[in-house]
């Protein structure tokens, strides 16, 4: 098997020149545009409840399917409930389930990757091969599957995502612990007595970071539209919950009767989120690649 | 000569072990979700039962034997293709599987195809000529195609071709009415209109086939495209192109020496997409009510039918595997150190 030569980041998490090389590798445009993009984004998610915004849970019987106007910006959905609210509102339920399902598959991955990069031998054999068959699973069927049989929850939704993240992580954090085994530093602390784990998570996975907060938005971008696509065939988020791709779904019958808004302007914010989520861990990857 | 030979089954018996390994492994994945996540019981009998069905079920279906019983039988099942019985169409789940998957492999193959004449050739050029408008134009669209929710873009479609051009049909089915008997050879619709001879028939299952099939070209090529242009930017300023230059070979022949070398990591890529593709239909197939595996999963899960889910699953996951092994023997035909390294 061929083992892909490990990226071994040597500069903490955070310096000053973060920033700066971030810059230097993608010009200031870029990285100031995407920053301050998907800073605006989580702003107006989180700041939604306090912002001069329509009910975005509040159907309007005698006002459905509204085309956009000055009243409602982006139109009314088939229970006259405000397109423009729910799109905003639906950053929140998006950016959180997709962020928790990501934050889980970390806590899980690598670990998981840790151990078996360090240890070698069967554990890591098992662990490699398994994560292979997974990645190769059809993912939102297999997702289907598991919530047909586990119940059609939000907690179901997000271990689904979280499931599919781990192996991710393992294999990246595998990825740097395995080339940092024998590496001397290493020697020193086994030498100096340390146990095997205190080793690993002390003086290995630090190194394992940065690649790891490079990795996080695109598998943020990867779990919304995962979440979005579950939802959009009934799994998950139900309405009138404001969530994108249940948002989507709710609109595809009236598509083809020319009436796009409640579908199109959803299908917009998710798009464009997953587009500045995807850019920004472009950005971060240079702070991975381009050692000092 | 002799050499070659043991080479060649030394490689072929490795990549067969480990399909067999890993398909196993994803049996015992389903075997593991439907036995300890779910219960089979609940499953099956449905929402409405009595005790009585409920212990004649666990007898019928042996969960009151020891597990590895269990797993046996189920393996046993599945090498008789047996993967139980729909509750909603009240077929054998093969055999629904078996009817719908043409559906699928038709619109994943066009879809792969359509994604591959446009993905490779541009990442072709965007990759020689890096600095190019083109090249900036080919890394835009890549990026769009990636962050594109494809049942959204669908969505679009349908409204920018039916909805207001009235160019393409409704997004029902795979071919208007009145072309509904034609004579199935190979489930192909466009294929069969074209041995039946039936231009009207081609031409209308062509216009139910474009929209789905450009969704997921625009959706799943980006990957394509990126690898191509990396692997052409990085093998046009290697050192051994730079010696053909050098030596005044003519353009064409560089281009040959650099094409044979950057085809096996495109080959992985295009066969990873394809076996991607037969279950990434599923979202495009419910927005165009496209009559394959992906639709009928949906609607069995509606109608809490699990054994068709599970059945779609295990096949797309056994034809990844395998699209995974053919691209894996390709790649060992065109380069000779992959099958002595491995």
């Amino acid at each position: 098997m061929t083992t892909t030569s490990a990226p071994v980041p040597q500069t903490p998490l955070f310096r000053a020149s973060a920033l700066r090389r971030m810059v230097d590798a993608h010009g200031s445009r870029k990285v100031w545009v995407n920053l301050g993009l998907l800073f605006l984004l989580i702003l107006l998610g989180v700041l939604a409840p306090i912002l001069p915004l329509k009910n975005p849970v509040k159907p309007a019987p005698m006002a459905t399917l509204q085309p956009p106007s000055s009243e409602h910006w982006f139109g009314t959905d088939r229970d006259g409930m405000d397109v423009f609210s729910r799109t905003i509102f639906a950053i929140r339920t998006d950016f959180a389930l997709a962020l928790s399902s990501v934050v889980i598959g970390i806590a899980i991955g690598v670990p998981l990757g840790a151990v078996s990069g360090y240890y070698g031998g069967i554990v890591d054999t098992v662990v490699t091969r398994a994560t292979e068959v997974l990645q190769g699973f059809p993912q939102i069927l297999f997702g289907m599957a598991v919530i047909a049989a586990a119940g059609n929850t939000l907690t179901n939704v997000v271990l689904i995502v979280a499931f599919y993240n781990i192996p991710v992580y393992s294999k990246m954090v595998r990825s740097v612990v395995v080339p940092m085994r024998n590496v001397e530093f290493v020697q020193a602390a086994k030498v100096a007595g340390n146990p095997p784990l205190s080793i690993v998570y002390r003086h290995i996975v630090p190194n394992a970071l940065v690649p790891v907060f490079a990795q996080l938005p695109l598998s943020c971008a990867y779990a919304v539209q995962m979440i979005a696509g579950l939802s959009f065939i009934g799994l998950g988020v139900e309405i009138p919950r404001p969530e994108w791709g249940s948002m989507i779904q709710a609109g595809a019958n009236y598509v083809v009767f020319g009436k796009w808004w409640p579908s199109v302007f959803p299908g917009l914010a998710l798009f464009f989120s997953v587009w500045i989520l995807n850019n920004v861990s472009d950005l971060l990857k240079s702070l991975v690649t381009r050692r000092a | 000569m002799l050499e070659s030979v043991r080479e060649w089954v030394l490689f072929l018996s490795k990549r067969l072990g480990i399909l067999v390994i890993s398909l196993i492994l994803v049996s015992m994945i389903t075997f593991a979700v439907t036995h300890f996540i779910g219960n089979p019981v609940y499953l099956l009998v449905g929402p409405r039962y009595t005790q009585q069905m409920l212990d004649n079920m666990i007898r019928d279906l042996g969960l009151d034997q020891p597990l590895w019983r269990q797993y046996f039988n189920y393996i046993k099942n599945l090498a008789q293709g047996d993967l139980g019985t729909s509750r909603y169409t009240y077929n054998p789940v093969m055999q629904d599987i078996r009817s719908r998957l043409p559906a699928t492999l038709e619109l994943s193959t066009f879809s792969l195809l359509l994604g591959v004449f446009w993905a490779v050739p541009a990442g072709l050029i965007a990759g020689t000529y890096r600095q190019s408008w083109f090249a900036r134009l080919v890394d835009l669209v890549a990026r769009g195609g990636v962050s594109m929710p494809s049942f959204w873009l669908g969505l679009l479609l349908i409204y920018v071709f039916f909805a207001e051009l009235h160019w393409l049909p409704a997004p029902l089915g795979r071919i208007d009415r009145q072309f509904r008997d034609l004579p199935q050879v190979t489930g192909w619709y466009t294929l069969d209109a074209l041995l039946a001879g039936n231009w009207s028939a081609f031409v209308s299952s062509v216009k139910h086939l474009i929209l789905p099939a450009l969704t997921l070209a625009i959706t799943t090529s980006p990957s394509t495209l990126q690898i191509t242009r990396n692997k052409a930017e990085e093998i046009m300023q290697s050192d051994y192109i730079r010696s053909a230059r050098a030596f005044g070979l003519p353009n064409s022949t560089i281009r040959r020496y650099a094409f044979r070398n950057m085809l096996a990591p495109i080959i992985t890529m295009i066969a990873m997409t394809y076996g991607y593709l037969l279950s990434g239909t599923v979202l495009v197939e419910v927005v165009f009510t496209w009559p394959g595996l992906g639709l009928y999963a949906v609607d069995a899960m509606n109608h809490s039918d699990y054994e068709p889910v599970m059945g779609v699953v295990l096949l797309s996951a056994g034809f990844y595997l395998v699209v995974y092994l053919v691209a894996d023997i390709l790649n060992a035909v065109i380069d000779p150190r992959v099958r002595v390294s491995s």
